[in-house]
């Protein structure tokens, strides 16, 4: 085997990771401050919906190193990773734990922020489809799981600089340029521009969903008998 | 009807300042009164809040006079002496009544001068944007409103 130079993640992937970054960072940010930032907030975590979705088709349809397959973490695989035996490129299987860690808790977030209110003047896209107490709960749980998310992604940075640290290896190159060391046999392939075009499709139509742009406007109540007071 | 509110809300400043809302002795309240009338007058907010927020995004077009109604009820409740509803032990449910009030409340008096002054200061300027008509200079004073209810929830309601 001998190592060069490869393409281990594509494009999409990529731009994936750094938007991802971004959104989420803002989405922090807003969702702490509140007021007149809850609109961005809102506008913010349905871009989060939106890359989620592709990343979801991403792992069936992308290049070799983005599929879910290619990195699930089986125990076998975990066991050997911990004995210094794995030998793959791309995530490694106790990585690949908190990848899927992130993506399942950044669902539940974005999920139950879409049913959430704050009590003030803002209200998630898709409250009108639940009545309050469901929204009171779900809002619960967003403040709730925000703080797992806090912990997850101290982790994920904090295993970043391990690697770049004790390890010398620097994961975040790769995750920018998309190259990396390794034997040629492992070069990613697949994941062209069709399927990415598929993949954005599905993503534009679950934040279109999202948006809640299609709930019809409630029929208006009957009016009071008297408006003027 | 505007010449109304302004009355009434100078009416309740003054009150106010003279301290004779807050200073007066008021009546008895049981537990579970004290957490309906409390919650009664957020939730009386979060609606005039919506309201505003409504007109200002242009889900509902702006009219002026509601605006200014929506904005003093808000000025008038954040004056209204809700302060009196924070009983010693207002923290625990009681009867039908369910609390979301944090102990903390009680163990942090200058958190709660804190909050408390950005609110009172919030409310002010909401009214007094309001009562300029300009939905542009609403706006702000609406952010800064939101977010003073939001500090107050953070600090002090429980999840
Ligand atoms: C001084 C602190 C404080 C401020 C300021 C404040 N709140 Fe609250 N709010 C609370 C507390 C405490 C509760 C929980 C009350 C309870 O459950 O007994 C609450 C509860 C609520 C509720 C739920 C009421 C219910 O029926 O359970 C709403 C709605 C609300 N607040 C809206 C607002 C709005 C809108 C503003 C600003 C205009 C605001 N609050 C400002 C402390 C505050
Ligand atoms: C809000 C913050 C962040 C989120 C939500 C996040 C999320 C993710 C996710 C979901 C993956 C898996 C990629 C995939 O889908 O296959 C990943 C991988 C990665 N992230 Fe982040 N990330 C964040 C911040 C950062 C930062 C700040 C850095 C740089 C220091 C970073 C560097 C990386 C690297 C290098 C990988 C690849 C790891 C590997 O080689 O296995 N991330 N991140
Ligand atoms: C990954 C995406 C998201 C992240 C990281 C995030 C994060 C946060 C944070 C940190 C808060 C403040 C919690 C607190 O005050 O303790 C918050 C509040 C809130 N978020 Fe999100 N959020 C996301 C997505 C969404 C989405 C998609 C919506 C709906 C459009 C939403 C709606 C809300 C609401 C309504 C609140 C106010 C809750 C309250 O004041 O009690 N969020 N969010």
């Amino acid at each position: 085997m001998t190592a060069s130079r490869i393409r281990l993640w594509d494009l999409p992937l990529r731009l994936f990771h750094w938007s991802l970054v971004a959104t989420v960072l803002g989405a922090i940010s807003t969702g702490l401050i509140g007021g007149g930032w809850m609109v961005w907030h809102g506008r913010q975590g349905l871009a989060v919906v939106g890359l989620l979705a592709f990343r979801l088709v991403w792992g069936f349809v992308g290049s070799t190193h983005a599929r879910f397959a290619a990195f699930f973490p089986t125990p076998g695989k975990i066991a050997a990773y911990l004995r210094g035996q794995w030998q793959g490129v791309g995530h490694n299987p106790l990585g690949a734990l908190s990848v899927f860690a992130l993506l399942g808790l950044l669902s539940v977030q974005v999920a139950s922020g879409l049913l959430a209110n704050d009590d003030i003047a803002f209200n998630g896209p898709l409250y009108p489809l639940i009545d309050k107490a469901l929204s009171d709960a779900a809002t619960g749980w967003h403040r709730l799981v925000v703080n797992a998310l806090y912990l997850l992604l101290a982790l994920h940075v904090a295993a970043i600089a391990f690697h770049a640290r004790i390890k010398r290896q620097n994961l975040v190159r790769p995750m920018i340029t998309g190259w990396h060391e390794g034997p040629a046999e492992q070069e990613s392939r697949g994941g062209g521009l069709p399927l990415f075009v598929c993949a954005l499709i599905v993503a534009l139509a679950v934040t279109y969903a999202a948006s809640g742009m299609w709930i019809p406007a409630p029929a208006p109540l009957a009016p009071a008998p008297t408006m003027d007071w | 009807m505007t010449r109304n509110t302004t009355r009434a809300l100078t009416t309740a400043v003054l009150l106010l300042l003279s301290g004779s809302v807050l200073a007066q002795q008021l009546p008895q309240l049981k537990p579970d009164e004290v957490i309906r009338y409390r919650k009664a007058g957020y939730a009386f907010m979060n609606w005039n809040m919506t309201k505003l927020k409504a007109m200002l995004d242009g889900s509902v077009p702006f009219n002026k006079d509601q605006a200014l109604a929506a904005a003093a009820s808000i000025n008038s409740t954040v004056n209204s002496g809700m302060g009196a509803l924070y009983t010693p032990g207002s923290d625990k449910d009681s009867g039908n009544e369910k609390t979301r009030l944090k102990s903390e409340f009680f163990t942090q008096p200058d958190k709660v001068k804190e909050v408390a002054g950005a609110y009172r200061i919030a409310g002010t300027k909401l009214a007094a944007a309001a009562a300029t008509g300009d939905p542009s200079q609403i706006k702000p004073a609406f952010d800064e409103m939101g977010k003073a209810c939001k500090g107050c929830h953070e600090a002090f309601r429980k999840d």
